[in-house]
Parts: C-alpha cells; structure tokens; sequence
C-alpha cells in the first residue's frame, strides 16, 4: 500500500494528510481524524448515514477512496456545519420538532438538508423529499424531519438573505 | 463470512491526463481496472468480490469532463456525473430522457459521484441511462494510446454486462443527435423513487407530424441480459396516424416482442406487462 499526500479544507481549516490511497474517506474521518459525526450504516452508499458534504455536494464516504479527493476539495462533516449559523438554526429546528429519536442518521440528514438549503432557500416539501431521499432514517418516520427543515428554513429566509 | 474489505490495500494509480490513462491500458503489465465515481466498483468490493490488482482512477480527468452542445449534437464527457446531468439546463431541452435517467440514479449522494460512462461501462442491464443513449441514435467514443474511434451507441451492449470497448479503451464520451422537434420520456419502475434498482424502464423519442409518427425510438432497461430497442414495435408504429387503436396494437406488440426474466426485484410476467403500459405510456404523452 502506498500512501499519498493531499491538502483539503477540511471544515474551513487547511489540512495535510498522509493515508493510503484507497483508505475510505469514512475510516479517514472516523479513524485517523476522530470525526466520528459520520456514521457507517451500510457501508454500501445505500443508508446516507455517512454523508458529508465534497465541494458543497453531499456524498456518501463510505464509497470514496480518499485518494480521489484532489488537492484543494473542500469538505464539510457536521463537525464542520455545527460552526456554521444554517447548521446551529437546523441543529435547534431539529430538536424543536422532535425530529431525533436514536440519532444515528441525523449528522446526514442535516447535511443533506444545509446542501439543500444553500442552494434552495424556500424548498417545497418535494424537493426536501427528494433531497433526503438518500438517507434513511429507521426512527422516526420522516415526518418531523421534514417539518424540522421546513422550519429551518423559515427562520434562515427570516433572519438573513445568505445562510452561512 | 469472508473478513471485510480493507481498502488500504487498494493499489490506485492517478494519471493526470487522458494520455497518461490510455498508456498505463495500452500495456498490459501496467494496465488496470478504471476507477471513475466507484459508486458500482466500491459496493461490489465491500460485498465481497476480491479487488483487481491495479486501478487506474479516471475521476475528475478534464478530457473526460467536458459537455459541448453544437447545432446537432451534444457531445457529453464520460466523466460528466449524474448530479451535473441532472442540473445541467442546456442540456435538457436536447436530451431530457437522458437528464431524468440521471436524475433517478441512486438519490443525491450517488448522482454526486456516478458517471454517465460508469453507468454505460458496467454494462448493467438495469442501467438508467442506457435506454436514454439507445433512443438518440448516438455514438459512444473510446480512447485508446492508438486512436479514437466510435461505436453506434445501438451495437454498443454486447451482452450481460458486456461492451464492445476493448480492454484498453477507455470511454471519452458521448456524441448524441438532439431531439429536435420530437418528443422524449422516461419512465422508471422500481420498488421506491429513490435507492432502488428498476424492475423495468423505458426511453422513447418520438416525432409526431400532423397526427402522424413520423418516426419512433423506444428503448427498455431490464427486460433482456442488454439494454433493447424495440425495432418492431418502432417499424409498426414509423408513418401510422395516432389514435387509440394503434397504441393498443403498439402495447401488445410490445408485450409480444421481448422476453424478460425473473429475479429479485420482479417477475417475468410483471416486466412483460409493464412492457407494453410503457409503451403506452410513450405514445399518451408525445403533446
Ligand atoms: C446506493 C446506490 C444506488 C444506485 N442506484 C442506481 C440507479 O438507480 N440506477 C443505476 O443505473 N445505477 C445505480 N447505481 C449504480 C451506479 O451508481 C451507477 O452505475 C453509476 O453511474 C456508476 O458510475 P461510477 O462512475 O460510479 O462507476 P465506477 O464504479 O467507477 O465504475 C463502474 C464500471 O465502469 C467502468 N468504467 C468507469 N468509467 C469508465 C470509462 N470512462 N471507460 C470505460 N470503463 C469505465 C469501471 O471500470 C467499472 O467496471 C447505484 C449505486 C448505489 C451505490
Ligand atoms: S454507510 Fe455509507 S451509505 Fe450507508
Ligand atoms: S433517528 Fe434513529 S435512525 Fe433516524
């Protein structure tokens, strides 16, 4: 196994690995970087739970070979998005609505909901379904998700013109 | 159970450039299996399936990135991703099929990372795509260290997860016609929207004239070990007037004319079915 070099913006800050090329972005963070908000459901790219957020985009890490990622990628994980005003405002609508039971599938909801909504800031209730559909949540029946960003999205449009 | 997959162990070269990919394939001691988004590649390892020696990583490569729409064409990278497909404006008014095969791969994770030329290149007969290429009549180019060269996208699905590209060629991308004035659609099903591999779908590009098909291309997914046109049901329907009746003559014919199997996701009796309310489907909506 030969390892490579890369620098990401990891969560806003410059940071210079070393790992084997095909190690899994997910053991990355997980194993060498403690970040262990993402989960390992699956393992497959089926569940969603280990989502983060590859140059605004979410995408699942445990189907990335960390090589892959060029120089200057930008990544998010919700260690990252916690810092973030959109990622504390869904964080709290979250808790609000009641939309966590067990947890395990929220660090990827909400990145999937803040990809959305930077992008999106008014999201009908189908697109919130659209962009969720790839995380699978065996708690809570989607409901209260939806609701939770529906309200998130409210109080962004509310308190500011750029969520960030 | 076999011990799990460790990935740390996978030897992956980067080259920087189309040329540097064509000459690691061009030579056999150093040529390896094409790592694009690995959305297929990556789930078949961690299931168990042992990892190729050498991978050759083509993600990102920009000669592979690239889309250019041209009078008649629109000539789409094989590394374009479904994500970019899916929300990509100039290409949709040309190829819309194509943009909601895209558009139903996987969910937003997967589209992120798949590639149209993973999705054409693993040769799935479930690939959403494939019925969307097969209907515009387009061509697929393969690089190799000696040349360019391309292939009708129709001879291009050999067999069960078969292609006609050699084992150093490497797909550069798509050269599909526009649509021009005809109508296209498609339509997948599948046990959910999202996530779930089609027990069936259809393509169609259909140009209708005063009442008339002008000429009709209609193309199924998982109904054979290769994505098909269905040929006879195209030559049927080619310079016959729209009505109720040819459209049920057209929906038995093609009940009649393909041969699916049955396997996890759905029964024989079911795709041979769907076959023909697919086809319908096709020709209800051409306004
Ligand atoms: C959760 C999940 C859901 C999915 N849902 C769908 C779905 O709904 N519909 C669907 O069709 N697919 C689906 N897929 C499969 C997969 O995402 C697609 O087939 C995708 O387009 C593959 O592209 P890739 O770049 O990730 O391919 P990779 O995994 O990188 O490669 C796939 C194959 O193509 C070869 N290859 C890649 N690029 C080239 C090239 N340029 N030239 C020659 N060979 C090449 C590779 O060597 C390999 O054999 C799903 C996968 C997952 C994990
Ligand atoms: S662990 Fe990655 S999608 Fe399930
Ligand atoms: S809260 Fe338990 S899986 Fe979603």
């Amino acid at each position: 196994m030969k390892s490579i070099e890369r620098t990401w913006k990891l969560n806003g800050t410059a940071t210079t690995l070393r790992f084997p090329a095909g190690r899994r972005l997910l053991d990355l963070l997980r194993e060498d970087l403690a970040l262990t908000g993402a989960k390992e459901g699956c393992g497959e790219g089926e569940c969603g739970a280990c989502t983060v957020l590859i140059d605004n985009d979410p995408a699942v890490s445990c189907l990335i070979p960390a090589g892959q990622l060029p120089d200057g990628t930008t990544l998010l994980t919700i260690e990252g998005v916690e810092k973030k005003r959109a990622g504390r405002v869904l964080q709290k609508a979250f808790m609000e609505t009641g939309a966590v039971q067990c947890g395990f599938c929220i660090p990827g909801m909400v990145l999937a909901a803040y990809a959305l909504l930077q992008r999106n800031p008014k999201p009908s209730t189908a697109a919130i379904r659209t962009a969720l559909a790839g995380n699978l949540c065996r708690c809570t029946g989607y409901v209260k998700i939806i609701a939770a960003v529906k309200l998130a999205a409210a109080r962004l449009r509310k308190t500011s013109s750029t969520p960030g | 159970m076999s011990p799990p997959m460790n990935f740390d162990l996978l030897n992956i070269r980067f080259p920087k450039t189309l040329d540097e990919a064509v000459a690691f394939q061009a030579d056999e001691r150093t040529r390896g299996r094409l790592l694009a988004g690995g959305t297929d590649l990556m789930v078949q390892w961690a299931a168990g399936a042992p990892p190729p020696q050498r991978l050759i990583s083509i993600w990102g490569l920009p000669e592979l990135s690239a889309i250019r729409v041209s009078k008649e064409m629109v000539e789409i990278g094989a590394g374009v991703t479904h994500a970019f497909l899916r929300d990509c404006t100039d290409i949709r008014a040309h190829v819309p099929a194509l943009v909601a095969a895209a558009a139903s791969v996987g969910a937003t994770q997967i589209q992120a990372r798949g590639t149209l030329g993973g999705n054409a290149a693993n040769a799935s007969p479930a690939g959403d795509t494939a019925p969307a290429l097969l209907v515009t009549d387009g061509m697929v180019m393969l690089a190799s260290a000696q040349r360019f060269r391309t292939v009708p996208l129709t001879a291009f699905w050999t067999g069960y997860r078969q292609t006609a590209a050699q084992p150093d060629e490497i797909i550069a991308a798509f050269l599909l016609p526009k649509k021009g004035r005809s109508v296209e659609r498609f339509r997948k099903i599948g046990t959910r929207k999202a996530q779930a591999i089609s027990k069936i779908m259809a393509a169609s590009r259909i140009r209708l004239h005063g009442g008339t098909i002008e000429s009709a291309a209609i193309a199924l997914g998982s109904v054979a070990a290769t994505p098909i046109r269905l040929g006879k049901v195209e030559a049927f329907l080619a310079g016959k007037k729209l009505s109720r009746r040819l459209v049920e003559e057209a929906e038995a014919l093609a009940q009649a004319s393909v041969a699916p199997i049955a396997d996890i996701r759905s029964s024989a009796e079911y795709r041979r079915w769907t076959a023909g309310r697919l086809v319908r489907d096709a020709l209800e909506n051409l306004q």
